[in-house]
């Protein structure tokens, strides 16, 4: 922010001090302002220090040949050579084209459902029946995916309810959990089951901040159900949309560490493996951390530049993004 | 997907990054990938590993029911016992410890029983004259909890590491720095100070010794160890009237299409292979994991993923697959529910560890259903021909005492491993494992029965520091499955050949680490058919390029300077 933009606020200084103070006492009185604020921020600052920041020295790692027992200390530095090794290596880059297709899969057929599901609820009149259907979609969000894995291969499995049916039935059979092929619709599947509720929360948030006046204003104007979706609850959840969007796209390329770890051995690597899990595979269960920690930073990175740039989409856009220009 | 379907933003990344690494490549910091390393092989030459082995004195202060039978290649069966001896012997006399405390650390498969308020860990430090205190920790992630607390240098005064994590441990060279040697106190003869440790085995000690020095307590120790077995469902067989006298796996797959019927639920085979081929080995005639290493018709050593046999075995497995004999969820290479398939009766034939077949087994087997009846195959082979099996080590968990102990410690806990030790059929045993009588068990029918309490409390722990020589006893009152699963190893053993480098304790350098994992899911995908057989000797060609070759070449240096152990 430029002083000069601040000098023209009205409890700004007077205009002879020099500026150097006025600069000080402005930062003293913001100070003093928000001190209560500033102090509640205080332990998630810390919380992210010490989990986020700290162990972000380990990185370290991804620029030597590290062994256990050498430590960060001993451990000889080889530059770049883990990150040339991950660029030489096929199964990175096949890692990789699956994340962003995995990722891309699920912002088509995840992203709009907690929207809708919003809107739905947003409907319902009866308040029990709303907390009810509520409390039930949210449910799955505590399940762990574990759990989550042996639901859908009780039901779906080659063993499970429908291919039951469908062999004492006489009819074919298709086991949708070994499927390879449909491997990316089944992980979406499974997180819309025990997510979509969930995610739903924060749009209700933005739904219940929209002005009641201004529904009352366009239904005396004559605005059906579907003109007031349209005008008034989508624009009033643009903002939300947008930032949720931006954090989605940061994190495109995490798509669930444990759910393709559970399910990797049912349809195979070519399916399953996204960058979370061949970073594991080729770092931790084989002691390669540098590799490993190559292959995390290497995620790091472009995740970074991902938010960053959705970012930047959402201001040239009007919207706030993550934080106001 | 090749790397030629990455979207255009990789593409360029990927050069300007190459770019600029090139540029700081032409600093050569480190030479990575050097040759093999000679410091902390772990290893050790044969004249070097008989000054550091104990003697052994075997003990008859109990004798088995079932006695014990002498196999091929130094294999023998397991002492069998059909009842607890009416008057248990003691083995030890005088004090055990002398007061000590000490922390100690073991896997545990179960349930963590309470640490504080158990009267059973009381009751044994009792008879033990010491405090361990003890920390089970979850055996599944066993082999990932170590590596840090190695690093750490925040090790227990005694702890349990089993040898499957010693690869990923670099033990060859942790080994010297972190446990206390233990060959002043137990080489040769000085092991008859401590008559229990002395009645193991001198083969449950070869893998104890690493770089010429005995630093391992062999856990569990026994002369028929192999990867697994064969299991069928006799009843189901029986009732079927399909003969269980399998010598091929021709007769295998007549099994297969006769005890197969999916619409009914029930399908003939679980997954047959094991993990990276552990199991099916035996059958195909190729190497073990553990030993993977063989010789072709020149002498040239040949690894397990190089032979004929393992393309054979994905090959015959893959038309078991097609030909739809394995459970769905078998397909979808779902292991943990395998016991409950093959108890419930979903499926007839399973591959697992010798260790499935026992009296918990049968009972939880006949909860699911009553007329539960396990039995084993007899090892056979492929083709029909004569069947052998690769012995396993000795014992396959070694317990440490830490380096920072002094003598007078060190003396303590072994004498505390002495008691430990304790052969099944003595007082002490009985202590150990069922803890107080009346509190923790009663004796049934002639065998001890854990009472809820023990229950509760009793979990595999002690047993993980120092045991006896494993023995088949009867577990809640199945004395016909310890008696069939006697003469089927008597059987086994007469099979049984040790494979190169046998107890060596080669450690590999780190390079080589991560050359399995490729093959892991490659053999995953070929055995399930998911893709075909050319997809595996693609993958081989990688291997040996990759660095299987230069594997090769390290173990040729082995064998020259130290000799395949055989």
């Amino acid at each position: 922010m430029t002083t000069g933009g601040t000098a023209t606020k009205p409890d700004a200084p007077p205009r002879p001090a020099p500026a150097a103070t006025v600069t000080q006492r402005r930062w003293r009185i913001r100070l003093l302002r928000d001190r209560s604020l500033l102090l509640m921020t205080l332990p998630a600052v810390v919380l992210l220090a010490v989990f986020a920041y700290v162990p972000m020295l380990g990185l370290v790692t991804a620029f030597q040949s590290y062994d256990i027992y050498s430590g960060f200390w001993h451990s000889p530095l080889t530059g770049l050579d883990n990150f040339q090794r991950l660029l030489d290596d096929p199964i990175f880059w096949h890692a990789l084209s699956n994340t962003l297709v995995i990722s891309a899969v699920q912002l088509v057929l995840y992203f709009p459902v907690p929207i809708a599901l919003a809107l739905v609820f947003n409907e319902v009149v009866n308040a029990r029946l709303r907390s009810f259907v509520q409390s039930v979609v949210y449910l799955p969000h505590f399940f762990s995916w574990v759990l989550v894995v042996t639901v859908f291969q009780e039901m779906l499995g080659g063993a499970g309810a429908l291919n039951t049916m469908l062999r004492r039935h006489g009819w074919a059979t298709w086991d949708i959990m070994t499927d390879p092929d449909a491997f990316k619709y089944l992980v979406t599947a499974q997180a819309v089951w025990k997510e979509a509720g969930w995610g739903v929360i924060v749009f209700l948030a933005a739904l219940a901040a929209i002005d009641q006046s201004l529904y009352e204003a366009a239904a005396a104007d004559g605005a059906g159900r579907w003109r007031r979706l349209w005008h008034i609850t989508l624009p009033g959840m643009r903002g939300v949309i947008v930032l949720m969007l931006v954090l989605r796209l940061g994190n495109a390329l995490t798509v669930g560490f444990e759910q393709m770890l559970v399910q990797r051995q049912a349809v195979g690597r070519d399916a399953s493996e996204v960058l979370d899990t061949f970073a594991y595979y080729y770092g931790v269960v084989n002691n390669n951390f540098s590799y490993g920690a190559a292959a995390g930073l290497f995620k790091g990175v472009l995740s970074l530049i991902l938010v960053l740039a959705a970012n930047k989409l959402a201001h040239a856009f009007g919207e706030d993004g993550l934080y106001r220009k | 997907m090749q790397s030629g379907a990455i979207p255009d933003a990789g593409g360029l990344s990927r050069r300007g990054l190459l770019t600029s690494i090139a540029v700081i490549a032409a600093v050569p910091l480190l030479d990575a990938c050097g040759s093999p390393k000679e410091k902390g092989a772990g290893t050790t030459s044969e004249g070097d590993l008989s000054k550091a082995l104990p003697a052994y004195a075997p003990s008859d202060l109990v004798k088995p029911d079932i006695p014990v039978v002498a196999g091929a290649n130094g294999a023998s069966t397991d002492p069998a016992f059909l009842a607890y001896p009416a008057n248990p012997v003691r083995t030890v006399t005088g004090a055990v410890g002398a007061g000590g405390t000490y922390v100690t650390m073991t896997p545990l498969w179960g349930a963590i029983p309470p640490s504080s308020g158990n009267a059973y860990y009381d009751a044994v430090n009792k008879a033990l004259g010491a405090t361990l205190k003890l920390q089970p920790a979850d055996g599944n992630t066993y082999a990932d909890l170590l590596p840090p607390l190695f690093a750490a240098d925040k090790l227990p005064d005694w702890i349990d590491v089993p040898s499957w994590t010693t690869t990923k441990l670099n033990f060859g060279e942790a080994v010297r720095t972190k446990f206390a040697d233990l060959t002043p106190y137990l080489a040769g003869d000085k092991v008859k100070q401590y008559p229990n440790l002395a009645a193991l085995s001198t083969n449950a000690w070869v893998s104890g010794v690493w770089n010429g020095k005995l630093y391992g307590l062999p856990i569990y120790s026994s002369n028929a160890v192999i990867a697994g077995a064969y299991f069928y469902r006799k009843d189901i067989f029986d009732k079927a009237g399909v003969s269980a006298d399998v010598t091929s796996i021709a007769d295998l797959e007549a099994i297969g299409k006769a005890l197969t019927n999916a619409a009914a639920g029930q399908w003939a085979f679980d997954d047959l292979f094991g993990n990276d081929a552990g199991y099916i080995c035996q059958i195909f005639g190729f190497p073990s994991q553990g030993y993977p290493w063989t010789t072709d018709s020149g002498g040239k050593l040949q690894h397990r993923y190089e032979t004929d046999g393992i393309v054979e075995a994905l090959n015959w497995h893959a038309k078991m697959v097609k030909a739809g004999y394995l459970h769905p969820d078998a397909v979808a290479n779902n292991s943990q529910n395998a016991k409950q398939r093959f108890w419930s009766g979903k499926v007839a034939v399973c591959a697992d560890g010798t260790g499935a077949w026992n009296g918990d087994d049968a009972k939880s087997g006949a909860a699911a259903n009553p007329s539960y009846n396990r039995q084993a195959f007899k090892l056979f082979s492929a083709k029909g021909d004569k069947p052998t099996i690769q012995l396993g080590n000795g014992a396959s968990m070694y317990s440490y005492l830490n380096k920072k102990l002094n003598d007078g410690q060190i003396k303590e806990l072994l004498a505390i491993a002495n008691y430990l030790a304790a052969p099944y059929g003595s007082a002490e045993w009985l202590t150990v494992n069922f803890g107080t009588a009346g509190t923790h068990h009663t004796m049934t029918a002639g065998n001890p029965l854990l009472t809820e309490q023990g229950s509760k409390e009793i979990a595999t722990t002690f047993q993980f520091l120092a045991c006896p020589a494993s023995a088949s006893t009867v577990q809640s009152g199945a004395v016909q499955v310890v008696k069939d699963a006697a003469a089927w190893q008597a059987d086994l053993v007469k099979h049984t050949v040790k494979p190169l480098f046998y107890g060596m304790n080669v450690s590999e350098p780190a390079q080589f680490a991560s050359l399995g994992q490729p093959m892991m899911d490659t053999i995953t995908d070929v055995k399930l058919g998911r893709k075909p057989i050319s997809a595996w000797t693609e993958a081989v060609t990688t291997w040996r390029k990759q660095g299987g070759d230069d594997l090769r070449k390290f173990y040729d240096g082995i064998r020259e300077k130290f000799g395949t152990g055989k």
